[in-house]
């Protein structure tokens, strides 16, 4: 659905979008995650057709979006960042307007503009002003109006920015229940959106897609080295010796100053090293009051990819 | 030429969903009624020196509220869609820039001509209720309202162009009044310079004369071709001003 070869968006004195390439199959929901400015919007904008390249190529279901740009707009449902509308006028006039901009022949326009109202829950505020609507309506209304061509591909700049948790959740069931019919790419800096909602993430820092695949296996590839937490009674420098001698355990932190130590250890995930530990401590007659092992976050590996220097995890 | 008519009817709507086009319309037509007043007043005194049309277009308080009147009417065209970011929906519809931005222009228009339909009005009176003198010529009449089509699409694109600029409504409004003036005292030129290219110039460009001559219902192809080419480089510089949307 989408084909992007070698994109690049320059600015004067700044590079916004660095010689991306990524593909997008049908039917998939991907996820555009990174840090603020990291190129998310220039990207989107330029497979919207709102910005030109300076380089590279990108295809919207076959079409170029620098040549056939009108081909592939009329695929593309783009809502961009902070959802504009237009605050003068009412939701229905709106969506009619933008309904018949699209080219949504006149006989369909009614059918169209009922079903994605139904389908975004706008139906009760139609005869509102926009202006008048509260973010989480404004919200839905973008998304309706993105939805109401039919388009194949959707395109969600930050859909749900500024929302309150309860908003939030609502706009985000209504996306994956968009996935049936549509092939879905969303952006944002909020992980836990992209663990719950895509089914693949793009991580993108300084113009640069810098990991792509399925959030389980992002985790898995992170997860060389398990983070251990024990907390265990006993004289600290004795269970610290013990804890380091343990096959596979490379570093142990204590903090702690009353009876009660709390270890933090990093270990190899592959050998686990949990029934050694509490067997050493239970021998040498320590006390274990909690012994967890952390799975990496999407977050650990976030941070781990756009912070340090290090080459990161390339596909 | 669907999406241009759907964008052309929104546009106009987008008038009459704001304030500032009734006040606009309605200053409008007050200085006009004033005018208009004052030109009855002129006739009541006997037959005038003066062309009745004349009176009525080629009026100072006519062009001051012109010059005032454009930029508010095209202030708010692009700017208030870079403002809001609905210019990135506006512009990712699958319509050309050149449908967006004619059919801005052809919004406003209709919004400035509908502005002027009531000043028929006027016509209407003068025929039917001066009963002891000769109504006036249509040829003026057509060529007053003719020069005030023509002369104001002119300025519209202007502003038009002006709006294309900026995000600020207010700045928008500024560089346009302020291109008006330019224009309009490069063409009073004359009263000031006695030099022959200020003579050559101002009778180029003077709207007011132009005005004055078409109120008088003289059509010459000049200024017809100097407003109308005008017209078509302003909204083909708009279109080129969209075009390189390297703004953030």
């Amino acid at each position: 659905m989408i084909e992007v070869a070698h994109l690049t968006k320059r600015y004067p004195g700044r590079v916004a979008v660095d010689d991306i390439s990524f593909r997008v199959n049908a039917g998939e929901i991907v996820g555009f995650l990174g840090p603020n400015g990291a190129g998310k919007s220039t990207t989107m904008r330029i497979l919207a057709g709102y910005l030109p390249a300076t380089g590279g190529i990108a295809r919207i279901a076959g079409f170029d979006v620098a040549t056939e740009s009108n081909e592939a707009r009329r695929r593309i449902g783009y809502l961009p960042e902070n959802c504009p509308l237009y605050g003068e006028m009412r939701v229905d006039e709106y969506l009619r307007f933008r309904a018949r901009l699209k080219g949504v022949p006149h006989s369909k326009l009614k059918a169209r503009i009922g079903e994605v109202k139904e389908r975004c829950g706008i139906n009760d505020v139609g005869n509102r002003i926009i202006a008048h609507l509260s973010k989480g309506y404004r919200q839905r209304v973008g998304l309706a109006e993105s939805l109401v061509h039919e388009p194949e591909l959707l395109i969600l700049d930050e859909p749900t920015i500024g929302l309150d948790p309860n908003q939030i959740r609502l706009v985000r069931s209504l996306i994956t229940s968009l996935a049936d019919k549509h092939t879905i790419l969303l952006s944002t800096h909020i992980l836990s959106e992209v663990e719950m909602t895509c089914r693949r993430v793009l991580i993108i820092d300084k113009g640069r897609i810098i990991a792509s695949d399925t959030p389980d296996r992002l985790r898995r590839r992170m997860e060389g080295e398990a983070t251990i937490t024990a907390e265990v009674r006993g004289p600290q420098a004795d269970v610290l010796n013990a804890l380091r001698a343990l096959p596979g355990v490379s570093e142990v932190l204590a903090e702690g100053a009353d009876a009660w130590t709390r270890f933090t250890l990093r270990a190899n995930r592959e050998q686990d090293v949990r029934a050694a530990l509490f067997e050493t401590i239970a021998t040498n007659g320590w006390v274990l009051r909690e012994l967890h092992q952390e799975a990496a976050t999407l977050e650990d590996i976030f941070v781990s990819l756009t912070q340090a220097d290090k080459p990161g995890v390339r596909s | 030429m669907s999406a241009f008519l759907t964008l052309w009817r929104k546009e106009l709507t987008t008038y009459f969903l704001s304030p500032i086009a009734y006040i606009v319309m309605i200053f409008f037509l007050v200085v006009m009624g004033a005018i208009f007043s004052l030109l009855v007043s002129v006739l009541a005194e006997g037959p005038a020196g003066v062309t009745v049309m004349n009176l009525l277009f080629g009026s100072p308080f006519f062009w001051m509220t012109m010059l005032v009147l454009i930029p508010l009417l095209t202030m708010r065209l692009f700017s208030e869609e870079k403002r809001s970011g609905t210019i990135e929906t506006l512009m990712t519809a699958p319509v050309s820039d050149a449908a967006v931005v004619l059919a801005k222009f052809a919004g406003a228009l209709s919004f400035y001509i509908f502005m002027w339909a009531p000043t028929a009005l006027y016509i209407f009176i003068l025929y039917y209720f001066s009963a002891d003198m000769a109504p006036p010529d249509p040829g003026p009449m057509a060529g007053g309202y003719l020069g005030a089509i023509l002369i104001g699409m002119f300025y519209l694109s202007i502003g038009l162009f002006c709006s294309a600029l900026t995000s600020n409504q207010i700045i928008s409004a500024i560089i346009t009044f302020a291109v008006m003036i330019v224009l309009f005292l490069t063409g009073l030129l004359d009263y000031v310079a006695n030099a022959e290219w200020a003579q050559t110039l101002s009778a180029h460009l003077s709207s007011y004369s132009h005005m004055l001559e078409f109120s008088r219902g003289t059509l010459d192809s000049r200024p017809i071709l100097y407003y109308l080419s005008g017209t078509a480089a302003m909204l083909f510089a708009t279109v080129k001003m969209l075009e390189a949307r390297n703004w953030k």
